[in-house]
């Protein structure tokens, strides 16, 4: 059923593939019922005609949203989460595993990770000091040390993490998503892409729909402007209120049916119709939505006052609303790769990273817990490569693609697990490798997705998000 | 089947039913299956991963996916000898004695008695086709046995173009060809016809179509009193007066720049220059179109534009040089050739889709998948404009260049004489010696003369420049930093151009282009006729535009497609010409009216009994917006503009940004379809999504419009009932029903005046949101 053309043609073969999708009526009943003009006699409305409705999984899903806690500049794994007490041993040395051909400037010796890291939870996993809250939630975190990425540059890397090609020339990961699945709030865009402040490197191609129709794109929000009318472009009517807008809203409805009577139905005209209906209501629900003003005090302290950590917040109230994905970038200091000032001072650099999100992705994983979310969202947390153990200078580590950490929580996932594992050091992923191509087949097939059948017909071949590759980590789930 | 269907699990280009085609060596059902169930399923899982072509990295130069790669072998020789386990080092390593394979585990017995069973009953393999036109990977063809005459046999696009008779029995001589074909076909098919638009209707199809504008009710008027006399002659002298316009090259020239993917640059972080003089390649594809410059002509221009006599044909060049030219970030290697391979893609893949119709990036890591275009091909052509670069072009003869340069030169070295003097007497705080002050002296009266001499400067374009001669070496797996064999720089060897040698004349360049308009090229024509025919009718009679290999689509009516490419080449490659072919057909003049009976057995209207009705794309929707409320400015040319939901040019002057994410003008065009300028666009999507409502209900560009538009009703001074009876005229090119009168007073009548929105405000602005206007029938 994935082999669509590009141009959705919304002829009959189409309303008959979507028929039973579910989409809601409810909507435009509304509109009906409200409207004091309509008349009776109107013809049938087709309702399956929007391209965002749910659309059944391949098989059984783990998870059914997903969170994508974006950490891009490149988090230094052995300051993090990939434990190596050999460098200390080693400091100052290059023994052979470090000593691979990499132009990047990791020339020095090994250099110890400035913090100290402690055992946590059950599992006994070791955490940096500057990940003291997330240090918590160990027993639900599956780490996968063994990832690897082609490249180690940032704006390539980015592309493989996001869109799985290196270059900003395919759809994203969550426009593959919505495509694949749709999503289940008819009100809401199914993919929600924010950051505060800077976009990530690569802005829109780190959400957008490339090839696949423009209904799949993500919608970015900056979190740190949070005016109604910021969050998508002419949301908010300026010049009516609610009442003469829906008053406007019927007679264009109201038009438009007797256009779609004149011409004896027309796919297209019915898909028309719903959109603007739907457009009518996202004026009032993505307000709500980004609303947190009625969160409850405990939950808000919980999260602490971070702009990331208001964004994480914002993740659960999206995906409680049921939008299918949303992809939350960090950045400080309106920095694009925040995580790039591990070249020159991993020491303060990293940690004030952490510190801007620690909390909040700790309270997320806490809130979806308590909301009973938790085991139908993925959370994914990681960058798009790793940090060399060896040191660029006297306090900076370079990029490192030969080996870093990723770790995903929740929706069908291992908790309290270990994966893969990295050379003595640090540098090199050497025991079950995982490639960004197996990290998307795995988080597609959480969603209930396979990756070699999710594909779609563009310039003559049929795409994937994992290209030509991808295996299923299937240790990993639960 | 089976073996295909199996096959297809390994690979991303997935395959549709093809037909199996047996080969020399025919194997027994019963063996065939017990490869496909015990030995192919085993080669996938435990070699492909290394030995393959799909392998992330080949090991041994080994290839386990294919028969004839096993028994050519690899590094230690070949993999297996039919008929001969013992003789076998698949066997011999899989059995941990000279070799242990695969390396991470030893084979079940089970599994090593089943691979010793295979080559023992002589390593049977399913032929999938031995059609050259369906070629799968598994098997690796012998491309310098490759019968290429017979590959231009196999699928009907490389075939050449044949001028079809007329098909008989004629049912009404006095039908065009386009109708007699199209005739045919709808006959075959059992489908009754629609009858002809009504003169409005077909007026403002017309309009948007040739100039994307909507008629004002004094042009539809005109027409329908022409048509009410003579209804072909009224339509014939329509298209000729609108082709006439220069508004018929502004809006066709944007169909030609999807094709070009066209734009102003910014493309992000590795591709992130600015290309400010694009303009001139727009400019150039309007003008070109406008003074109906020969196709052929036209296409061969955007290939050597630049190597002409005229200067200024550098600007066609734009085709290619406009495309991403990615920079790499860091400068390692890797990220280097990773950039100018994606660069080189880019040119190849416009090339081939964008005027062949042919996938020839498929041919970038392997052979082509499906077509007979083997990876080799693809570096022929890459290798082409690895000889080139991208520049700013001077537009001005080569003595005001020189001029200018030495100039400045001049100008440049006595400031670097005059300024660290000056510096150095201010940090040392003391005059200047006698001979010092004597050297300043003659050095500032020397820049005054040379400053008062100011030469005339001159503009650029951003064009190809050739850099060298050199051929390229295929790229193993698309790394360029991976080399195989010397690709000798010419054509794909799949289309026959009559020149089968090798480029010579500096980049190639020429000899490319003459091979793309060649009288032999059964593509170009086809390709280009069928893009004129999708925007005439909404879908090509190839509804892939840009695919017309084995993948693609086949032609709803071949004869059709072949009659116009000879058609064309016989006008002398005239696009007016054809646009009055297709136009003065009766078929396009078909009412686009629903008939239930037909709709439910061609939906698609494949079989073209009735027009097709569309909405607009994005441009014809905001020009028309604009003309509607008598605001449109059809001023030609120039500089792209940034604002366009602030100004009111037509939207073809908008600044397009490659990723559409840098410019408002961006934000408002990405709402509404306007594909991403990356690639080469073959035809844009039509998604309706409720980002575009909250633009028609929210935003200020349609607040504007519908004062404008309640403004100039006003003006008319005419009564409430006469002003909804003029709107409609003007929206629609239509009067209103008793029924749409009555919704409307009741409307006017029942809403308030707010401060900022007269109730006529408001009602405008629901009239020009309606699906009947953004829809063309």
């Amino acid at each position: 059923m994935f082999h669509r053309n590009p141009i959705p043609s919304l002829t009959r073969r189409d309303a008959l593939r979507k028929m039973g999708a579910g989409f809601g009526t409810m909507g435009l009943a509304g509109v009906l019922a409200q409207s004091h003009l309509l008349g009776s006699q109107l013809p049938e409305i087709n309702p399956n005609t929007s391209p965002l409705a749910p659309k059944p999984p391949h098989f059984a899903p783990k998870a059914k949203h997903v969170i994508q806690l974006f950490m891009p500049g490149g988090p230094s794994q052995v300051d993090t989460f990939d434990y190596k007490p050999d460098i200390a041993k080693h400091a100052g040395e290059r023994p052979d595993c470090v000593d691979r051909k990499s132009l990047r400037n990791t020339k020095m010796g090994l250099m110890p990770s400035p913090y100290s890291f402690k055992q946590y939870g059950k599992c006994g996993k070791h955490v940096s000091e500057i990940f003291p809250h997330t240090a918590q939630c160990v027993d639900d975190i599956c780490f996968i040390h063994s990832m690897h990425t082609d490249i180690p540059e940032h704006a390539g890397a980015m592309m493989m993490m996001n869109a799985g090609h290196l270059q900003p020339s395919r759809p994203s990961m969550g426009s593959w998503m919505v495509y694949g699945l749709g999503t289940e709030n008819q009100d809401l865009p199914g993919f929600i892409a924010m950051s505060p402040r800077a976009q990530p490197r690569n802005k829109l191609a780190n959400w957008s729909n490339a090839f696949l129709p423009g209904a799949y794109t993500g919608t970015y929000v900056n979190i740190h402007d949070m005016k109604p009318e910021r969050i998508l472009d002419d949301l908010k009517n300026k010049w009516l209120p609610k009442v003469d807008q829906r008053k406007q809203a019927d007679l264009l409805a109201r038009l438009n049916q007797l256009d779609l009577h004149r011409q004896q139905g027309d796919q297209q005209l019915e898909a028309s119709i719903q959109a603007m209906e739907m457009a009518f209501r996202m004026q009032f629900a993505v307000p709500d939505a980004f609303d947190t003003s009625r969160e409850t005090k405990s939950t808000l302290e919980m999260y602490g006052n971070s702009e990331y950590a208001k964004g994480c917040l914002l993740a659960r109230r999206l995906i409680e609303r049921g939008v299918r994905t949303v992809q939350l970038s960090l950045s400080i200091d309106g920095y694009d790769i925040a995580w790039d000032t591990g070249h020159g001072n991993i020491v303060d650099g990293h940690r004030k990273l952490a510190a801007a999100c620690d909390q909040g992705i700790a309270a997320l994983i806490q809130d979806l817990k308590q909301r009973g979310l938790f085991d139908e969202t993925l959370i994914i947390w990681g960058g798009e490569f790793g940090r060399a153990p060896t040191s660029e200078g006297q306090k900076g580590r370079d990029h490192d693609h030969y080996g870093f950490t990723t770790w995903m929580a929740g929706g069908g996932v291992k908790g309290g697990i270990s994966y893969g594992a990295t050379d003595e050091f640090g540098l090199t992923a050497v025991e079950d490798r995982v490639h960004v191509h197996d990290l998307h087949a795995t988080i597609l097939h959480l969603m209930g997705l396979d990756h070699e059948r999710l594909t779609y017909r563009y310039s003559g071949r049929d795409y994937r998000l994992t290209d030509v590759s991808g295996t299923v980590i299937s240790d990993i789930i639960a | 089947m089976l073996a295909s269907l199996l096959m297809i699990g390994t690979l991303a280009h997935q395959t549709r039913g093809q037909e199996v085609v047996e080969e020399k060596e025919n194997f027994p059902a019963e063996q065939i299956e017990f490869f496909e169930t015990k030995i192919r399923p085993l080669l996938v899982e435990k070699c492909y991963h290394c030995h393959s072509t799909d392998a992330p990295e080949l090991r041994g130069e080994l290839y386990a996916d294919s028969r004839l790669g096993l028994i050519t072998g690899g590094d230690s020789g070949a993999a297996i000898s039919p008929g001969q386990p013992d003789d076998s080092l698949l066997i011999d390593s899989i059995n941990y004695r000279s070799m242990e394979m695969p390396p991470n585990g030893k084979l079940d017995p089970e599994q090593i008695a089943a691979l010793t069973h295979w080559v023992e009953i002589g390593a049977p393999w399913p032929r999938v086709t031995s059609a050259p036109g369906a070629q799968s990977t598994s098997e690796k063809t012998d491309w310098t046995s490759f019968d290429w005459d017979s590959a231009r046999q196999s699928h009907w696009a490389w075939k050449p173009v044949k001028r079809p008779s007329l098909p008989s029995p004629v049912l009404d001589p006095s039908l065009s060809p386009i109708d007699q074909f199209v005739t045919a076909r709808r006959t075959a098919a059992s489908l009754p016809s629609n009858s002809p638009a009504s003169p409005a209707i077909l007026a403002r199809r017309i309009y948007n179509d040739l100039v994307g504008i909507s008629p004002t009710p004094a042009q539809v008027d005109a027409f329908v009193l022409s048509a009410a006399a003579d209804y072909p002659r009224a339509v014939a002298i329509l298209v000729d007066d609108l082709l006439a316009t220069p508004q018929y090259g502004q809006r066709w020239a944007r169909h030609w720049l999807d094709v070009a993917r066209f734009s102003d640059g910014r493309g992000g972080f590795m591709d992130n220059k600015p290309l400010d003089q694009a303009w001139r390649y727009r400019d150039w594809v309007v003008d070109s179109f406008n003074q109906d410059l020969p196709i052929n002509e036209f296409m061969r221009l955007q290939i050597t534009g630049d190597l002409s006599k005229e200067n200024d044909h550098a600007i066609a060049t734009g085709f290619f040089a406009l495309g991403p030219t990615y920079q790499s970030d860091g400068g390692d290697p890797d990220s280097v050739a990773q950039a100018r391979g994606e660069t080189l893609d880019d040119r190849v893949d416009t090339l081939t889709r964008g005027l062949m119709g042919i996938t020839g990036s498929c041919a970038r890591c392997h052979d082509h998948k499906f077509d007979p275009i083997p990876q080799i091909d693809y570096y022929s052509l890459a290798g082409i404009f690895n000889n080139t670069t991208v520049h700013d072009h001077p537009l001005a003869s080569a003595e005001i260049v020189i001029r200018f340069n030495q100039h400045k030169q001049q100008v440049d070295s006595l400031n670097q004489k005059i300024n660290p003097l000056k510096n150095k007497l201010r940090q040392e705080k003391r005059e200047a010696t006698l001979d010092e002050q004597e050297s300043l002296d003659q050095w500032i009266a020397n820049l005054e003369a040379l400053l008062a001499d100011q030469p005339l400067g001159y503009e650029t374009t951003h064009a190809l420049r050739d850099t060298g001669t050199a051929d390229m070496k295929i790229a193993i797996r698309g790394n360029l930093r991976k080399t195989g064999d010397v690709a000798p720089r010419r054509f794909p060897r799949l289309i026959s151009t009559g020149n089968t040698g090798t480029y010579q004349n500096g980049s190639g360049r020429i000899e490319l282009a003459n091979a793309i308009v060649h009288a032999d090229n059964p593509l170009t024509t086809r390709v280009f006729v069928n893009r004129i025919w999708m925007h005439h009718f909404g879908a090509g009679l190839v509804r892939t535009p840009s695919n017309f290999g084995t993948m693609g689509e086949k032609p709803s009516h071949p004869q059709l497609l072949d009659w116009l490419a000879s058609e064309f080449v016989a006008d002398g490659w005239s696009l007016k010409s054809l646009h009055r072919k297709i136009m003065n057909s009766q078929t396009y003049q078909l009412s686009s009216a629903n008939n239930p009976e037909a709709f439910h057995r061609d939906g698609d209207n494949r079989w073209l009994w009735r027009m097709s009705p569309r909405r607009m794309d994005v441009e014809s929707f905001r020009d028309s917006l604009l003309a509607v409320t008598g605001e449109l400015d059809v001023q030609s040319g120039g500089p792209s503009l940034p604002d366009t939901t602030r100004n009111n040019r037509r939207t073809l002057y908008a600044k397009v940004s490659r990723n559409g994410d840098v410019f408002d003008s961006d934000r408002f065009l990405r709402r509404f379809d306007f594909p991403l300028m990356r690639a080469t666009v073959a035809q844009r999507p039509n998604s309706i999504v409720p980002q575009q409502f909250l633009f028609l209900l929210n935003s200020d560009f349609m607040m504007a419009r519908a004062k404008s538009l309640a403004q100039r009703l006003n003006a008319t001074g005419k009564s409430d009932a006469e002003k909804i009876h003029q709107v409609y005229r003007w929206l629609y090119s239509r009067e209103p029903n008793p029924e749409e009168i009555e919704i409307g007073l009741q409307f006017v009548n029942n809403s308030q005046n707010t401060d900022q929105l007269s109730n006529w405000d408001r009602y405008a602005q629901v009239l020009l949101s309606a699906n009947e206007f953004m829809y063309v029938r």
